[in-house]
This record gives structure tokens, C-alpha cells and sequence, in this order.
């Protein structure tokens, strides 16, 4: 396994577009090429050796044989990981907007928290994120019909607005709370939030959410059934019925008592 | 400038793939060049420049597509360069892609198809920042509640007083109507189900607004003819309303030296079948009709597999597609004028539907014998996008390459069309015929789509040579060399050199100025500004499009006195 490690070398004041930093751009190049590596700091552009100091195994490896540590602050870093196909990425503390973009292999370890856009339109891999993540965890671009299609997410702590929106396949696990509109216009993936979320699955025609703790539901689903999973009674509603929609919403506790 | 060598196609003046030189001066060609200036073309294919007779570029309903699609304004990104402002977008590409791509297909003139008389002025302003290309705007009147009040009253020199006051208010340049009647009826959730149905509140039909507004557009001897979108379009079973509609006009005469109406994007207004479960082809019986009726045109409408945007003025078709479809859906009123509508979609080659549309096109283009009454068009981006025009080409070319695609289509293609038995391929005589010298001469402009002395300047040199390579087998070349010209030559200035834009002029815009006798014209005042005063939602002096709107204009002189 090759090992490259990155840290900063200051904190930055304006984004850093970084989608180069991934296993498959860095598994053909020596160490003294990925320093070369051209990025935009804002409106500049820079290579990756003025931001970062870079270390590790000089010789390549096959893209999957690539780990890549990031130690320090990546808040402001966005774009980690994009259309990584395998290999793996280490966060030892925050990363930035937009990380795991499209990637379709491999996964990307948050040992911090995650900004928004985590996993925008991912197709496979995993995503794990011990924090937090910010809105918009696995949903698609502005206009577009798919967020994520495969592969998983996984976020420990609590997520923002409009987790999975547009979600068209694989699986998001939240162990905390959901902001607003989780699961919106879901197309059939899997959600599944540990905590409390509000106005899940709205325009959603098909898939599951699942709320383990309290939702507050919309009046357009349609309440079927209570079941058991996991040895808890669930809500089970259908919905959402303003789109015609066949998606499943399963909540442990649904707020206002009366739906 | 002198091209030389290059092996010409220039089908207006007969010249049929003859090795010559094409001489250019002060931006237009000439018997013989003395400024030294030379390009070599030899071994390579010479045309006059492309014209594009039909395209939604620009305007509010293509604006709204991409207000709408931000996820398509993010195909098709190009940064900016010295010399290039940035694109964006591929079924609606910003303002500066979509010059920089004409030039770069050697395309040198484009027509907005649809432009509302209320929505011109915002017409102009993304054309003024259309680069390179001579553009022009049609100007749509079928809906319109003065037109249905003079049809209704049978007042034909009032009408064609109003063409020309409209005209000149939206500087437009021809005659467009859109589903006659269908969007003034859509102002109260209908449509009209044919010619003979009539439209609420002013008891006309479509029958009577096209008659008219042909007679009209004749009376006025207009460069172009009407330009029609027909009634039903894009329902199955349609070739009925269409070929009902062409019998219903066949005895209406043309004032000048072309055809008496252009049928728009045919390919949707082709179909048999009850609905969409025996959706058939009727490209055979449209093209029938054409090859016994030299008097009309058609353009084909190709659909090209993959996004699409379509945008009409044909609201209630477009609110059809967002429903079918599930799709996201505008919808828009435009006050006494039209209605419209944007929804984008994806065509699949594994649709039954869409792979039957796409034999559609090819065969109205290869079934009508004429090639002087046909246009290649994909009625961008509601077929697909211009850029794709390069295949459509191959497509006509090469009955092989019909055969390869055919065999990725779903079958009904194959069995609801005639397109596997088509043996047809065109040369590149008909190639630049249906691409410059067709679409120039149905609209009626004389220094386009030729390179006779006296014409425009424009040119483009393909690097492909038609004596050496076949298209019918070499369609992939054909392709390659017609997506990137080798140069385009706009007004005698080099535009595109190895398929870069390596030139950003300014084109011109053409549009029509016709002059109508006083008393019809004063009539027409009077009612405009009782229509003004009760219903516009603005001033009739905010109305029409100031000359600081098209700064290069290009006047084109028609009417009666």
C-alpha cells in the first residue's frame, strides 16, 4: 500500500479547488509530480506544493493501492476525492464542500465533520464521516433528475437540509438528526436517519426512509400500518401523494401525535 | 482574399464539385481578388456558408431553458481564452457558445425561429451578443388578437398592414405562426383539434388564419413565405391535420421566386396512429405530397438521441410533455400574442417513440426528391442541439451508417418506418443544397448560400475531399471534417481556422422593412391603441424595438407601394 500525506502549510481564507487531490490522479506520479500539480487557490492558480507540504511513497501504485492522509484543516478544501474510481482517503480532521463528488470506487475517511455536498452524485464507493455533515449529503447537482445513484454514506453525527435529495440508488446512514426535507424527490435509494428529522420524503415517488426517532410528516402521505423492525413499532406511511409517489416512510415517532 | 483550388460545391450557380478559385473582396466575392491574400484549398471541400433557417437561439423562451437547466449549462463548459468569452451549456448554450459553434461547423448565418412582437426587444439583446454570425429573427402572429380580428373580419389589407407594423416592432424578418388558434384557446386550458375547429371567442379557425396570413404575407411580397408550425404537432395521427392543411392552401400563389409556405420541423407532424401504442411513421405520405407539390418546403426537425429542450409557442403541446413525461415544465402567457412553453427531455434509443421520430426525419429528408424543398435542421435544441448537425449529414450520406444506428435503435424503428428500405444517399451536391443554398434561397436572401459574385463572403473549407473519399462508407470522416471546419470565412475575414475560432466579428441582423399604403396603416393604429390602452400590460411607445437594439442591421425592403 502506498502512503502520501498531506498537510497544510497555512490556513486558507478562500476555497481551494482541489478535486486533483485523489487516489487516481496520484497513482501514476512520483511524489515530486504530485507536488506539481496545478490547483486554483480563488482566482489563482497554484500547484499543490504552495498550499501543502506532501510526503510519502515516491513510487506509483495502482490507483486502489493509493492511501492518501490529510492531516489539519481541509474546511475550506473542497472537491476531495472527485470521480475517485478506488483507493482510499484519509481525513484526520475537517473537509471540505463538495468531497467525494461522482466517486464511483473506493472511500473516503472523515475523522472530523463534512461540509455540504458530501458526496454530490456518488456512484459507488463508501463515505464515512465520524461529525457532522453540512446540506445536501448525496443529492444531485442544481437541476439535474439523479443525486446519488450507488454506493454508500455513512455520517455519525447530525446532517444538514436536504440530505439525498434526488436520490436515485445506494444507501445513507445518519446516526444523529436531519435538517429540513430529508430524502426530498428520493427515486429509490435508502435512507436511514438514527435521530429526530423534519418533512422527510416530500415529492419522493419512490425508495425508503426510515426515522428512528421523531418526524414531523407531511399531510400528503398516507399512514398505512404500524410494524416491527428491530423489535421497534414503526409508522409506515406511503407517499408522497402530491406526485402520485410509491416511497415508504417508516417513522418511530411521528410528531403532533395525531398522523 | 482568393481560396484557391478548393473543390467548390456551389449549387445556385451549377457548380457541381469543380476545382476553382473563389476570389473575396470588401467582404464580398468577386471575379478576381488583388489583396494577395491567399488560402490554399486544394483537396478540399469548398461551400458557400452554412445557413440555419430554423433555431431557437435566442429570446425569453430560450433564456427561460436556461433558468431552468442548470445542470445543462454545466455541459459544454469552455473557459475563457484571449480571445473567447467562456461557454456554458449544451441544449442551450450561452449567447457566445452558440456563435462560436455555428463558426465552428462553418455555419455563418442563423434564424430565430419564434420571436413574440412583446418579448422581441429581449430577442435583440441576445442576438447583439450572438458572435460571428448574420442572424435574424421570425416573428410570430397566429395567436395574435389583432390577426384573429382582421381574419375574423375578413379584412385582408389591414392584416397585412399589421404584418408590417409587427414586423417592424419586433424587427423581425418573416412571417411565423405556431399552432394557429391552439394558443390563444390555451389561454383557457384548450387547444384546437384541427384546421376546422374554431377558436374561442373569435369565431376563426386555423384554415382561415393560415389562408390569410399567406395572403397577407404575399400581398406584402415578403423575402420569406409563413413559416408554420402545425396545428396537432407532435400528436400521433397528425400527417392527417398536416396534409389537410397544405390541400387547404394549394391554391394560394407565391408573389416572388420561392415556395408559398415552409412547413416547419416536419418530423413532428408526421405521425399516424391512433395513440402512442401504434405510433407509425407517415414520413412516405408527407413526402408524397411534397414531390407532387413543388410550391412548399419543409425543414426536417431531426431528433438527435440524448438532452433536448424543447420550447414552443405551442403551449398546450409543451404542457402535454411535462405530463407524459414527468417533467419539469414552464409555462408562459405572452398578454395579446401567443402562449408558450419549455420542458426538457431526453430522447433513448431504446424509445419506441423516439427511436420512430428519429427514422421520421431522415426519411421526409430522403423521400422528398426535391432537395430544394428540404432543410436540414434539428429545430435546436427541441430535436437536439445544431452542433449535432455533422451527423445528421452522415446520416444522410451513408446508407450504411443509417444501418448501424438502426441496430442500436429499438426495433419498432426498423418496423413502423420505411428508413431500412431507403437506399437514398445524398451527395454533396444535395448536402449543400439542404445546408446553405436551400434554407438561403426559402428565405429569400439573395447574398446568401452561394459564392456568385456580388454574394457575402462567407465560406467554408472542409478538410475532406470529396473526390477521394466515399461517404457512403466514410461517413466517420465526414463526420470528423464537417464537425470542425478547416476554415470559415465570414464577410472575407478568416472566422475558424482548424476548427478554432480564431476571429470574434459582428454579424449583421437582418430584418424586414414593408411598407403598407397609409389609410390600412392608420386603421391599424387606431386599433393598437385601444388594445394598448385596455390590455397590454405596457405602453405602446415602450413597445417597439429601438434601433439602439440592433446596431448592425441589415433592412430588407418589401410591401405594396
Amino acid at each position: 500500500m502506498r502512503k502520501v500525506i498531506i498537510k497544510p502549510l497555512r490556513e486558507f481564507q478562500v476555497p481551494v479547488e482541489a478535486e486533483r487531490i485523489s487516489p487516481d490522479v496520484f497513482a501514476p506520479l512520483s511524489i515530486e509530480e504530485i507536488r506539481r500539480l496545478e490547483i486554483w487557490e480563488g482566482n489563482r492558480k497554484v500547484t499543490l506544493s504552495d498550499l501543502f507540504m506532501i510526503s510519502g511513497d515516491d513510487e506509483p501504485a495502482p490507483p486502489g493501492d493509493n492511501e492518501i492522509f490529510l492531516y489539519g484543516d481541509f474546511s475550506r478544501v473542497k472537491r476531495i476525492g472527485e470521480k475517485m474510481t478506488s483507493g482510499t482517503v484519509v481525513v484526520k480532521g475537517d473537509v471540505g464542500m463538495h468531497a467525494g463528488n461522482g466517486m464511483s470506487g473506493g472511500e473516503i475517511l472523515v475523522e472530523g465533520s463534512a461540509d455540504d455536498w458530501l458526496g454530490r452524485e456518488m456512484r459507488g464507493g463508501k463515505i464515512t464521516v465520524s461529525g457532522d455533515a453540512g446540506e445536501y449529503v448525496g443529492a444531485g447537482y442544481r437541476g439535474e433528475s439523479c443525486g446519488m445513484r450507488g454506493g454508500e454514506i455513512l455520517v455519525k453525527g447530525s446532517v444538514g437540509d436536504y440530505l439525498g435529495e434526488h436520490l436515485c440508488g445506494g444507501t445513507i446512514t445518519v446516526g444523529g438528526d436531519a435538517g429540513d426535507f430529508p430524502g426530498i424527490a428520493n427515486r429509490g435509494g435508502v435512507i436511514v436517519i438514527g435521530g429526530n428529522a423534519h418533512l422527510p420524503g416530500a415529492e419522493m415517488a419512490s425508495g425508503t426512509i426510515t426515522v428512528r426517532g421523531r418526524a414531523r410528516v407531511l399531510p400528503s402521505f398516507q399512514r398505512l400500518e404500524t410494524v416491527e423492525i428491530d423489535g421497534i413499532p414503526f409508522d409506515k406511511f406511503l407517499g408522497d401523494l402530491v406526485d402520485g409517489g410509491k416511497g415508504e416512510l417508516f417513522a418511530a415517532s411521528v410528531e403532533d401525535g395525531g398522523r | 482574399m482568393i481560396i484557391e483550388g478548393g473543390i467548390v460545391y456551389d449549387p445556385i450557380n451549377g457548380v457541381l464539385g469543380e476545382e476553382m478559385d473563389v476570389s473575396i473582396e470588401d467582404g464580398r466575392v468577386v471575379e478576381e481578388s488583388q489583396d494577395g491574400e491567399k488560402i490554399d484549398a486544394r483537396g478540399m471541400l469548398v461551400m458557400p456558408g452554412g445557413v440555419d433557417a430554423h433555431a431557437h437561439i435566442a429570446g425569453a423562451k430560450v433564456n427561460t431553458g436556461r433558468i431552468m437547466r442548470p445542470e445543462d449549462g454545466r455541459r459544454g463548459t469552455e473557459a475563457r481564452t484571449k480571445l473567447l468569452r467562456p461557454s456554458t451549456g449544451y441544449t442551450v448554450p450561452n449567447c457566445y457558445a452558440i456563435g462560436y459553434r455555428y463558426a465552428r461547423l462553418g455555419y455563418t448565418t442563423a434564424f430565430e425561429a419564434a420571436t413574440p412582437i412583446l418579448e422581441a426587444r429581449h430577442t435583440h439583446e441576445e442576438l447583439e451578443e450572438i458572435p460571428i454570425v448574420d442572424k435574424g429573427a421570425l416573428t410570430l402572429f397566429g395567436n395574435n388578437w389583432e390577426v384573429l380580428e382582421c381574419v375574423r373580419d375578413g379584412d385582408l389589407d389591414k392584416l397585412a398592414a399589421f404584418l408590417a407594423w409587427g414586423l417592424r416592432a419586433s424587427r423581425g424578418y418573416g412571417v411565423k405562426v405556431v399552432n394557429p388558434g391552439g394558443g390563444e384557446a390555451w389561454g383557457y386550458g384548450g387547444n384546437v383539434k384541427g384546421i376546422d375547429d374554431p377558436v374561442p371567442n373569435f369565431d376563426v379557425t386555423a384554415r382561415e388564419i393560415i389562408r390569410y396570413l399567406m395572403r397577407a404575407n404575399e400581398a406584402l411580397r415578403l423575402p420569406h413565405s409563413v413559416h408554420l408550425h402545425t396545428n396537432n404537432l407532435g400528436k400521433p395521427g397528425n400527417y392527417e391535420t398536416t396534409l389537410a392543411t397544405l390541400r387547404a392552401v394549394e391554391d394560394i400563389a407565391s408573389s416572388r421566386d420561392r415556395q408559398v409556405l415552409h412547413v416547419t420541423h416536419m418530423q413532428f407532424s408526421a405521425y399516424g396512429g391512433t395513440g402512442w401504442r401504434d405510433f407509425e411513421s407517415k414520413a412516405p405520405e408527407i413526402a408524397d405530397y411534397f414531390n407532387r407539390h413543388e410550391q412548399f418546403t419543409m425543414d426536417m426537425g431531426q431528433l438527435i438521441f440524448g438532452s433536448a429542450t424543447t420550447m414552443t409557442a405551442d403551449a398546450p403541446l409543451e404542457y402535454g410533455n411535462a405530463r407524459l413525461l414527468k417533467a419539469k415544465w414552464s409555462n408562459h402567457d405572452i398578454e395579446l400574442e401567443e402562449s408558450s412553453g419549455v420542458v426538457p427531455l431526453v430522447y433513448g434509443r431504446k424509445n419506441p417513440i423516439n427511436a420512430i421520430q428519429w427514422a421520421i426525419g431522415l426519411e421526409l429528408a430522403l423521400l422528398t426528391e426535391d432537395p430544394w424543398q428540404m432543410i436540414m435542421t434539428t429545430d435546436h435544441p427541441n430535436g437536439g442541439p445544431f452542433v449535432n448537425y455533422p451527423e445528421v449529414v452522415a446520416l444522410l450520406m451513408s446508407r450504411a451508417k443509417r444501418e448501424e444506428e438502426l441496430a442500436t435503435l429499438h426495433d419498432l424503428a426498423s418496423k413502423r418506418s420505411s428508413l431500412p428500405s431507403i437506399e437514398r444517399e445524398m451527395d454533396w451536391n444535395d448536402i449543400a443544397i439542404v445546408t446553405r443554398a436551400g434554407p438561403a434561397r426559402i428565405l429569400g436572401l439573395a447574398e446568401k448560400g452561394h459564392l456568385g459574385v456580388g454574394a457575402d463572403g462567407d465560406v467554408s473549407i472542409y478538410d475532406i475531399n470529396p473526390e477521394k473519399v466515399d461517404p457512403s462508407k466514410e461517413h466517420e470522416e465526414v463526420k470528423a471534417a464537417l464537425a470542425g471546419a478547416k476554415y470559415a470565412i465570414k464577410g472575407g475575414e478568416v472566422v475558424v481556422r482548424d476548427g478554432e475560432v480564431v476571429a470574434v466579428p459582428q454579424g449583421r441582423t437582418y430584418w424586414v422593412d414593408a411598407s403598407v399604403p397609409e389609410d390600412a396603416a392608420a386603421r391599424v393604429k387606431a386599433d393598437l391603441v385601444e388594445k394598448f390602452a385596455k390590455y397590454y400590460s405596457i405602453q405602446m411607445s415602450n413597445y417597439m424595438v429601438q434601433d439602439a437594439y440592433v446596431t448592425r442591421p441589415r433592412v430588407i425592403g418589401a410591401g405594396v407601394i
